[in-house]
């Protein structure tokens, strides 16, 4: 067996010259110190968009868009394909857990500065893919195009319509039309299983492209200590990433055998929308606070306030590698810290508010 | 000459005379008296006659006058033959006033004017201005006697010719309701009520004993004794009546077997305008029980696909020859209750064990046996179903389409009770075949469902034992790797 | 620390983690690839179902004609008449809930059970069915019949 790994390594290696590569490998280390935990949740992001784009490849083959057959293609693939109950399942668990994942690796490198100097790009094609991700979840979840799923978009394109000026076009070009049809199904399965993927991979690639030469970025605090322990990253970064990724799955197809994922009503669009509609809960924050904001403030509407005010600390949050001068010089920012602390205060404070309404 | 003439008055003023003292105190009979009309000769057996009421009682006037001119003076209040609902309102005079009528010694009703105002006959003639009907009518006008009279033109054995003068008067009957039957008479005639009554039998049924006298409402009115709800009540008051019919020997139970049935309890209870009352299988005024061929025939008009069924199987030949009435032999006649699938088969129970044993029509017996046999198999099955549905469903697998099946299963069931009547082997066994076979495809699917349902967990805890154990290994390893390492 | 890393030997206690691990990534592969294989066999009923909501083409129905479309869980008649109105019934019969059918020959919608009879508007004209059938909405889009409750 190693004879033969050893051939196929040789016969490679004569034509491509993967020795420097195998070096610079090698030379990879992962510090480990307290804060070391966090460091997982970047890959566990990775391996849950990996299980994304297997089990949406896995979909494709049996779903089929359109409004006359999108429902009833999801529940032939839930009652009639071999394992379709187990490959819908986890994809729209994986969905969830992608998000939420994503959010913590966001939030603990927010918060060890990870984004300082000179990793500032890595930090803005990681927001870029977060927003991505949150489009994934947005279009993927009207695919099966039953009733919540139809309310659900047209609520959230409707909230879209109200951005100044740009609002009204971008709402028509996401629903294709006036009102959330067909057209807009069409749309949102060509953005979730082609504009997306592919916007996704360029900055996946650049991301982890900066990370593989860049290495690990060390917490501020820790870097004060003389003794720095570390570890190679292959393979024993490697390793201990696969044995988490390998109960994040076992995770996923527990989840999709007692808590299935479910189908619902098909859309009506004759149908009046049931009452309690609210986003998936990665949106739920926003809905909420929407919802406290008084219908006019000043000279502007309270939608428009609100979207305006999000929109700004998107940008800011994004955008904070380039305001945090402190932390590029290396010093300790508390006032990073508590913007942070109350971002994900009020994003969990909000959600629970907004599940138990 | 002269001495004729002579006799001639003296036997005059002896006449009138005699007359005279005869109605001494109705002088207004004794001069219509003689000139010897027809309303003074019949009045002469009217009942109003006998109880010393005068011309005048009805008329008005004077009674006691001598002259014309007095005794029919208008302000003596003559009021000369009335005219539409002013006889009626003569008549009512007294006979709506209880006090009038206690005076005379009668216990007579005294609401037949106000009932009278409520029924159908009240509506306004042809002319418009009064109503179709006045008291007159139909008790006379001049030789009024008690119902209880022979000569009354209301007594029992003469109403239907009284009720006839206009019901079977073509012309007159379609001027005011073209759709209303004028064959009443002819079919009454050929009824077992209507021979009786020709016969003399005071005590059967005329018109008047269903649709009352002065209450006469149109079938259609819920308030009518004819409606249909109303209508098994109606026969009820003779029918159920033990001591009236004692005579005629026939039962009187008829109505409380009705009420118990299928048909009485939608018809009374449930107010189904659709269901049977007595005249649905008996006809109203032709009468009479269906003859034993015609059971099957009656019955067919609502449940056709069974008396079709039954008149092309070997049952009705059977039950010809034998005289046994078609579809009452099994299902009875009045006290029909639903029919379960206990009827069908050869237990003690089974109406079809009555003529069919191992000895007796063996080749039905088979049939019935086998019968039951399978629409019990069914029953059973159709069960066992509903229950495996239940389950795939509880435990959340997707099971709509065999749940949309069961009903065809429950179809092929009802079917078969239906296609019963075609006493055919074959025939039911198609039925019965067809069921079977959407349940097969039922259970499979439900268990298929229940199947994955248990594939899936038992799946997921190899799954996770395998995961656990590579997770497991793969942290040793990784733990032995970094001891090595840091030596 | 800055070498490349060797995997030390040790032949036994080697042996026995790498051949039991071996074994536990062999099965768990199998664990992920059985399912991921079985999928892409395709079933049986290789084909989605048009469902009950869109109930067809008008082009694919024939004039005087009537056929049984799933509703949900429940069955629905839809007729065309001889004068090409389009019509949709409940087809649970209302006497004892057998699915009713079109009968061209009788020119109205029949059950098979008892004999009911209803016309082309649902009304219970004949037999035992107390009640007509309800009625659902029919909106012709192009060549597309969709059928949706009536409120």
């Amino acid at each position: 067996m190693k004879k033969l790994l050893q051939r196929i390594y040789s016969w490679i290696d004569e034509r491509v010259e993967l020795q420097g590569l195998v070096e610079y490998m090698g030379k990879k280390y992962v510090p480990v110190h307290r804060h070391s935990i966090w460091y997982y949740f970047g890959g566990v992001s990775l391996f849950l968009f990996i299980i994304q784009v297997v089990t949406g490849i896995l979909l494709l083959l049996y779903y089929k868009s359109g409004e006359e057959l999108a429902f009833e293609s999801i529940n032939f693939i839930m009652s009639k394909v071999q394992f379709g109950w187990l490959i819908r399942s986890i994809h729209s668990w994986t969905a969830n857990l992608f998000i939420l994942s994503a959010m913590i690796h966001m939030f603990s490198v927010f918060f060890e500065k990870a984004y300082r100097k000179p990793r500032e790009i890595t930090w803005v094609t990681g927001m870029f893919m977060f927003f991505l991700a949150l489009g994934f979840g947005f279009s993927g979840y009207l695919l099966p195009w039953n009733e919540l799923a139809f309310f659900a978009t047209k609520v959230g394109t409707d909230i879209a319509g109200v951005v100044p000026i740009i609002g009204k076009p971008l709402m028509i070009f996401l629903r294709g039309g006036d009102e959330v049809t067909g057209a807009t199904l069409s749309r949102f399965f060509g953005f979730h299983v082609a504009v997306l993927p592919g916007l996704f991979t360029v900055f996946l690639s650049i991301h982890l492209l900066l990370v593989q030469r860049q290495g690990m970025s060390e917490p501020l605090d820790i870097k004060k200590e003389t003794e720095q322990k570390t570890m190679p990253f292959f393979p024993n970064f490697i390793l201990r990433d696969i044995t988490l990724w390998l109960l994040v799955l076992n995770l996923l197809a527990i989840l999709a055998v007692f808590f299935p994922w479910e189908l619902g009503k098909k859309a009506d669009a004759f149908a009046s929308a049931p009452a309690g509609i609210k986003p998936e809960w990665y949106f739920l924050y926003m809905f909420q606070t929407l919802k406290y904001i008084p219908s006019k403030l000043w000279f502007l509407d309270g939608e428009v306030l609100g979207i305006l005010l999000f929109g700004i600390a998107g940008l800011l949050w994004t955008m904070v590698p380039f305001w945090d001068r402190k932390s590029s010089r290396g010093e300790q920012n508390r006032f990073v810290n508590y913007l942070g602390l109350f971002a994900v205060l009020y994003i969990i404070i909000f959600t629970i508010i907004g599940w138990l309404v | 000459m002269k001495q004729r003439i002579f006799l001639f008055a003296a036997i005059l003023i002896v006449v009138l005379a005699s007359r005279e003292s005869a109605f001494a105190n109705d002088k207004c009979l004794a001069c219509h008296r003689i000139a010897e009309d027809k309303p003074s000769a019949l009045f002469l057996h009217d009942i109003h006659y006998a109880k010393g009421i005068t011309c005048a009682g009805c008329h008005g006037g004077n009674p006691n006058a001598d002259e014309i001119e007095q005794a029919m003076d208008k302000k003596a209040g003559f009021i000369g033959v009335p005219k539409g609902n002013d006889i009626s309102k003569a008549c009512a005079a007294c006979h709506s006033s209880s006090e009038k009528m206690k005076s005379f010694g009668s216990s007579l009703p005294t609401n037949q004017w106000e009932i009278l105002q409520a029924s159908v006959h009240a509506k306004l003639s042809l002319k418009g201005k009064e109503h179709i009907a006045q008291c007159v009518t139909c008790h006379n006008s001049h030789g009024i006697v008690s119902v209880k009279n022979p000569a009354s033109p209301v007594y029992p054995l003469n109403v239907v010719k009284t009720c006839s003068r206009c019901h079977s008067d073509i012309m007159l009957m379609r001027s005011y309701n073209p759709s209303l039957p004028v064959d009443q008479f002819e079919k009454y005639m050929t009824s077992v009520h209507g021979k009786r009554n020709a016969k003399g039998d005071p005590k059967t049924a005329e018109c008047a004993s269903c649709h009352g006298s002065h209450d006469i409402r149109s079938a259609k009115d819920v308030k009518s004794k004819v409606y249909a709800s109303n209508l098994p009540g109606t026969c009820a008051v003779c029918h159920s009546d033990t001591e009236y019919m004692k005579a005629y020997k026939i039962p009187t139970d008829q109505y409380k077997k009705y009420a118990k049935s299928v048909h009485g309890i939608a018809l009374l209870q449930k107010h189904d305008a659709g269901a049977p009352a007595c005249n649905s299988c008996h006809g109203n005024h032709g009468a009479a029980p269906p003859g034993v061929e015609s059971v099957s025939k009656v019955c067919g008009t609502c449940h056709a696909l069974n008396a079709d069924l039954f008149s092309s199987s070997p049952h009705k030949k059977a039950f010809d020859q034998r005289k046994l009435p078609e579809c009452e032999t099994c299902h009875s006649n009045h006290e029909i209750i639903a029919a379960t699938d206990q009827l069908l088969g050869v237990a003690p129970e089974a109406i079809c064990s009555h003529c069919h044993n191992e000895t007796q029509n063996v080749k039905g017996y088979r049939v019935a046996k086998k019968m039951r046999g399978l629409i019990d198999s069914l029953e059973a099955v159709e069960k066992r179903d509903q229950e495996l549905v239940y389950e795939a469903e509880q435990k959340g697998m997707e099971i709509s389409e065999a749940k949309f099946r069961l009903r065809d299963v429950r179809q092929a069931r009802l079917q078969s009770r239906t296609t019963v009547h075609a006493f055919s082997e074959e025939k039911f066994t198609g039925i019965i075949t067809n069921g079977l076979k959407i349940s097969a495809f039922i259970v499979a699917e439900s268990e298929s469902a229940i199947r994955e349902y248990y594939f899936r967990r038992i799946g997921l805890a190899i799954a996770t034992l395998i995961i656990t154990l590579v997770a497991l290994f793969l942290f040793l390893f990784v733990r032995r790797l970094e001891k090595k390492q840091n030596k | 620390m800055n070498q490349i890393p060797e995997i030390p030997e040790n032949k036994s206690k080697r042996d026995f983690l790498q051949w039991i691990l071996a074994g536990g990534v062999t099965a768990f592969l199998g664990a992920v690839l059985y399912p991921i294989f079985a999928y892409l066999n395709p079933p049986k009923q290789a084909e989605v179902e048009v469902s009950s909501v869109k109930a067809g083409k008008l082009s694919e129905m024939e004039k005087e004609s009537g056929k049984i479309v799933k509703f949900g869980t429940k069955p629905v008649i839809l007729i065309r008449t001889a004068n090409d109105e389009v019509r949709a019934f409940s087809a649970t019969c209302t006497h004892l809930d057998c699915t009713v059918q079109f009968r061209k020959d009788f020119g109205m919608i029949w059950c098979a059970c008892h004999n009911g009879k209803y016309d082309l508007n649902g009304r219970n004209i004949s037999g035992p069915p107390p009640r007509p059938l309800d009625e659902f909405r029919v909106v012709v889009q192009g060549d597309e019949i969709l059928i949706s409750k009536k409120t």
